[in-house]
């Protein structure tokens, strides 16, 4: 968990997810080393980006709330960050919009949560590959299109 | 055969007739059509093969392993443009919707009379078309497996009598797993990777993947070869191991952001100036709709149907569910109310619409980033914001009149409609381009375009570079502007017809076969594995 200590990691995983009904909670334990596997598979700057974006995060936080983001409230965090989201200012939602990328995949790829949202992936994959589709097709032949066009 | 980056275990050295870069939509059906004529043909691909059993319906996965930086290649511009490229065996028609559409007859016209490709007819093109078609089996999307996402916007826009259908797509016995983009996991979508390549394959062709072409060899004013390097499969870094090719005719597929970027790098195939220029891109935004009753997304065909009523006016509206981590991403909330809205994920059904015919245009440019990177420079003007404001406009329209009772989009300001109020209220509202959250692109096409005048166009109509000799392109990057829809069959139509023009002057023994570019027979190095 590098960059971020495990109660930042938790905080902004709550902010962002909450705590959707009859769905499990941010699990940071399971969700940071993918965020990191993740942020490490984009382009070199995307972790920069992000930290970047956690900092500024702070910044506006101060500059919105008073406080840093760690030392607001749940309900103020969210308030913040529905706040950047739907700022007109391309910045604030760029920096709320950058975190919110590899938290929200995070969380919603779990298997048990996608899977009561009625996306099973593992079913799915398994009753997929049961599946026989044939490819008996060769190209059909044609003129030669270059003669045709005179070249 | 197939070998990867793993099974190489010293530098190599091939000579061949063909070198082809990429293996994508322009690179696939160059490698079958050479091959089957006879040519002996070479393909490096960067990216890594996957089979269907490796296609799990995990997207994040599915980004990480056969997406450019993991799915998350961004414009630099008003506003940031996420732009996703495949970067796998099939290249991103392994990634893609399948939507199979031929090209808005007028651009055809217009590529005529503005770029001088006379050449370019539509009885030729439409030939080329068929036989795809008929070999990828397109045919329009079943609606009985569709979904009931699709099912329910056609009806709002059959209700709002709205020119609409069922797409075409390369698909063969489709039961609507949901996952196109993140690779077909039944083998249902004839991609690249299943039809083209695996028919190269069979006529002799190998493909190298985990290789990446970093150098195109030139001599006397000809392209003899390329110069590349493998990479490791898990890191993307390079293994140590290299690949020299001697080819007597070098094809360029790598898509119309790599494809410049390689030229841009070493100074290539550029006097008219225009390699890196001209970057057009489909820019793509979405509606998402909540309904009383349950549509149960992502299951079905997520890209089934379209609207096509405003094509001639560069709006083209096409479908497109995504799984939970995705959709997710679409809806600019945070906390309980993201959570709120997210626990009806199974009501909601989403829809794209994009920019088909584009005014903005952007740029390739060779920036020195780390790696093997390109930067995309790109802004959207007045005009397609308008335009992609209209299209949210649209698809909120055709939702409501579907039955839903919100609609949400991604316009600052405007994220949530409840009826027709907001919606007119959305109507009558200046929207700025920065207004846009988390816009999308696709298709990026036009940035070595075709001409018939080497002063402004980077290939000739055979896709020959006007500057170098036996060095062609052939991907998205010489389509001179937007063919008005998605691009893969008129890209594949394009290579189809590149082919002929080389296996012409291949077979006629030109240019200097048998001087400076050594047979087949000569290969110094031999693929180690199988």
């Amino acid at each position: 968990m590098k960059g971020l200590t495990r109660q930042q990691w938790e905080e902004l995983l709550t902010a962002f997810t909450g705590i959707p009904e009859g769905l499990p909670p941010p699990d940071a334990e399971e969700q940071v080393p993918f965020i990191e596997e993740y942020l490490r598979a984009g382009a070199p700057e995307l972790p920069g980006a992000f930290h970047a974006s956690y900092l500024l995060l702070n910044v506006l936080s101060l500059l919105m709330k008073g406080r840093p983001f760690s030392r607001l409230d749940p309900g103020h965090r969210e308030d913040l960050l529905n706040r950047l989201l739907s700022s007109r200012n391309p910045l604030p939602r760029g920096v709320a919009t950058i975190l919110a990328l590899p938290v929200l995949t995070s969380y919603y790829r779990r298997p048990e949560v996608a899977s009561p949202l009625g996306f099973d992936s593992r079913a799915l994959k398994e009753e997929a590959a049961l599946r026989v589709v044939s490819r008996d097709r060769s190209l059909p032949p044609r003129d030669d299109p270059a003669e045709e066009a005179g070249g | 055969m197939i070998i990867p980056s793993r099974d190489v275990r010293e530098d190599l050295r091939r000579a061949v007739d063909v070198a082809i870069i990429g293996s994508g939509a322009g690179g696939g059906p160059l490698a079958r059509e050479l091959a089957s004529a006879g040519h002996s043909v070479l393909v490096v691909e960067e990216g890594a093969h996957f089979t269907r059993e490796d296609f799990n319906l995990k997207p994040a996965e599915a980004y990480m392993r056969m997406y450019r930086d993991a799915g998350q290649t961004v414009t630099m511009g008003l506003p940031f443009i996420l732009l996703p490229l495949g970067k796998t065996v099939g290249g991103t028609t392994t990634v893609n919707s399948g939507t199979a559409l031929r090209m808005f007859p007028p651009v055809l016209k217009k590529w005529r009379m503005t770029h001088g490709l006379d050449e370019l007819t539509e009885e030729e093109l439409n030939l080329i078309y068929g036989h795809l078609e008929e070999y990828l089996f397109v045919k329009r999307a079943d609606p009985e497996v569709a979904g009931k996402v699709a099912t329910t916007f056609l009806s709002g826009a059959e209700k709002l009598g709205l020119s609409c259908g069922w797409l075409p797509r390369n698909a063969k016995e489709c039961e609507g797993f949901g996952s196109c983009v993140f690779g077909c996991p039944s083998g249902s979508k004839q991609s690249v990777d299943v039809t083209f390549i695996p028919d190269a394959l069979s006529f002799g062709a190998d493909v190298y993947t985990c290789c990446r072409a970093e150098r195109i060899e030139v001599k006397g004013g000809r392209a003899v070869g390329i110069s590349c390097q493998f990479l490791d499969e898990a890191t993307g870094k390079p293994s140590g191991r290299r690949l020299e090719v001697e080819a007597r005719a070098v094809v360029l597929a790598a898509g119309a952001i790599c494809t410049p970027y390689l030229l841009l790098r070493q100074g290539l195939a550029n006097s008219s100036g225009q390699v890196g220029k001209n970057l057009a891109i489909h820019p793509a935004t979405q509606a998402v709709a909540l309904f009383d009753e349950v549509l149960g997304p992502p299951r079905g065909i997520p890209q089934a149907c379209y609207v096509d009523e405003f094509q001639g006016e560069g709006i083209m509206l096409e479908g497109g569910t995504v799984p939970p981590e995705i959709h997710a991403l679409s809806l600019p909330f945070a906390g309980r109310r993201s959570a709120e809205l997210m626990v009806k994920y199974p009501n909601m059904g989403m829809f794209g619409g994009m920019v088909s015919e584009s005014a903005s245009c952007g740029a390739v440019k060779d920036t020195g980033r780390r790696g093997y990177r390109p930067t995309i420079f790109y802004l959207l003007r007045g005009e397609d914001v308008a335009k992609a404001k209209a299209a949210v406009v649209l698809m909120a329209e055709i939702w409501f009149a579907a039955g839903a009772h919100r609609v949400f989009t991604t316009i600052a300001g405007h994220y949530e409609l409840t009826g027709a109020r907001d919606l007119r209220r959305l109507e009558r509202s200046r929207v700025r381009v920065s207004d846009f959250y988390g816009m999308s692109a696709y298709h990026p096409l036009g940035t070595c375009r075709m001409g018939g005048d080497p002063q402004w166009s980077v290939v000739k109509h055979t896709c020959e570079t006007w500057d170098v000799e036996g060095l062609y392109i052939c991907d998205g990057s010489v389509l001179p502007s937007s063919p008005g829809v998605n691009p893969q069959l008129t890209i594949m139509a394009m290579a189809m017809r590149c082919a002929g023009f080389i296996d012409e002057r291949l077979s006629a023994g030109k240019p200097g076969a048998g001087e400076n570019a050594p047979r087949p027979e000569d290969v110094a190095g031999e693929p180690q594995g199988d």
